[in-house]
């Protein structure tokens, strides 16, 4: 789908220049009845698959709350179980406040950053920006998983985990539950940012597509982790061995 | 049939509702566009590429009207729901099985929802990669952040209500979060729970956050962001910003022109 930005070079004649405006499908259309029909069908269709889903599937509804009674596990809706999932690998105030402020603030960042108007309009904006996203997702996963999986499994004395293990060796609470997530999260986007760079000597805009696509399959790997993958104590599981509902039989 | 329609049509309430006659050409396709409050939200005429669908996905509409059903079915449930700790479950045992259309009712708010979160979730991955945050629509993109923020909040603060299981102990996860603000964290908790623990205060305040304050902001916020839409140039269109001048010129040349016919 990406199109290559055709910028008209010098000594083109105008009529060149005109009929590329034209091929751009830049030739305006009436919004009656052209884009109000697509509007139209669009909204009949996501209210006809809400009703079919409406009236076969019901929206859970367990036994009335009880205080006394923890679910084994207690998960958030799914947009939360990113950061809930995160929870599970550094200090809470990281995951559950520093980490969303952060991404909520970069996120409204990227125009101030990423100034420039070329692009706009294109999707993926140049040849790279397919192989740059796909690059930055496939990175993204491979550290994602990789870590999850590490502080899973590496033995630290009764308990497992990268900040167990720290602390078994000596350093302190704030250095393993704080510095190190914060180093991670940091490496992967620089280090990201710097190969993009060179492999694909990218301009500020093919950067900020590997930046975001950082973002999205984080978001996607973390959201996927913890809706499907964490079981009885938040352990890592299949998502067949996941106990649901998860406070026992109604 | 037709003689019926045309009698209907050209009757003096008909035309005191609909001023122009069906839109058929130039002059009253512009005319309903400016004349209808709905659709005056678009520009009369938009580029031919706009309207691909492999363009926007549509994403932004369906997130727009995902609200407009999550309104229209939220005060239907407003009408059984009781919010206290007593009754919130069981009016929603009551509305499941005594209410004509009950279930349906909520089941359809509860996936409308969802849908709302992925359809925000799509339309903000659609700018982005279109390129469509890029100057004059940075603040734009800014108040889309922010939408995005307040649909999250709205889906959460709406979870608590049906005080069951999953309800109480999302919220006990989420609080868990809140309170580990730094230095504020203790301040946090006490403000979103309205106390020590989860009970009638956190209910009632979660309770008029979902249906008065965030649908508002959600409102305002919503208005704001298709104004700037039209106030920044419409849909965003491929630039020639490496151009020279006279080349920039030329182009805007031919765009006024094609407007213009």
């Amino acid at each position: 789908m990406a199109t290559e930005v055709q910028q008209p070079t010098a000594g083109e004649g105008k009529d060149d220049l005109l009929r590329k405006v034209d091929e751009k499908e830049l030739k305006p259309v009436h919004v009656w009845p052209n884009l109000v029909s697509i509007e139209l069908i669009g909204a009949l269709t996501i209210t006809l698959f809400l009703s079919i889903m409406a009236i076969f599937v019901r929206a859970p509804f367990y036994r009335m709350a009880d205080p006394e009674l923890t679910p084994n596990p207690s998960k958030a809706p799914w947009y939360f179980l990113g950061l809930q999932e995160l929870l599970l690998h550094m200090h809470p105030a990281l995951a559950g406040v520093v980490v969303p402020t952060a991404v909520l603030v970069l996120l409204g960042a990227i125009p101030y950053i990423d100034r420039s108007k070329k692009g706009t309009g294109i999707w993926f904006y140049s040849k790279k920006g397919v192989p740059i996203a796909i690059f930055s997702a496939i990175y993204t996963t491979i550290w994602n998983l990789g870590l999850i999986l590490v502080d899973e499994y590496l033995p630290a004395g009764g308990a497992n985990g990268i900040a167990p293990w720290l602390k078994m060796h000596g350093f302190s609470d704030v250095f393993a539950e704080i510095f190190v997530p914060i180093f991670f999260m940091t490496l992967i986007p620089f280090s990201l940012w710097v190969i993009v760079k060179r492999r694909w000597q990218a301009d500020m805009r093919e950067c900020m597509i590997a930046m975001y696509s950082f973002f999205l399959a984080s978001f996607i790997v973390l959201t996927i982790i913890g809706t499907a993958f964490r079981g009885e104590g938040m352990a890592l599981s299949w998502p067949w061995d996941i106990p649901y509902p998860p406070h026992g039989k109604e | 049939m037709s003689s019926i329609w045309k009698w209907i049509t050209s009757s003096r309430l008909w035309k005191s509702i609909y001023r122009n006659p069906y839109p058929r050409d130039k002059r009253t396709r512009a005319m309903v566009i400016l004349n209808s409050l709905a659709l005056h939200l678009h520009p009369v005429r938009v580029p031919k590429r706009a309207t691909r669908l492999t363009y926007t996905w549509g994403l932004g509409g369906l997130a727009t009207w995902t609200f407009v059903l999550l309104t229209l079915t939220g005060v239907f449930l407003m009408w059984y729901y009781i919010p206290t700790t007593q009754d919130a479950y069981w009016t929603i045992v009551q509305l499941e099985t005594g209410v004509t259309f009950g279930a349906f009712l909520r089941n359809m708010h509860r996936w409308a929802a969802h849908a709302m979160v992925l359809a925000v979730l799509a339309h903000m991955t659609r700018v982005f990669y279109t390129g469509a945050y890029k100057p004059p629509r940075d603040f734009n993109w800014v108040i889309g952040v922010a939408l995005l923020l307040v649909t999250c909040l709205l889906s959460f603060s709406g979870y608590l209500l049906p005080w069951d299981q999953l309800a109480y102990w999302a919220i006990a996860v989420g609080m868990e979060m809140g309170g580990a603000t730094p230095f504020i964290g203790k301040q946090v908790r006490m403000a979103l729970l309205g106390g020590f623990e989860i009970g009638q205060q956190t209910l009632i305040r979660w309770y008029t956050l979902h249906v008065i304050f965030l649908p508002l902001a959600a409102i305002l916020l919503m208005a704001t962001h298709f104004w700037r839409v039209r106030k920044d140039g419409n849909i965003s269109t491929p630039v020639y910003e490496d151009d020279d001048e006279e080349t920039l010129r030329a182009v805007e040349t031919r765009r006024r022109q094609q407007l213009a016919e």
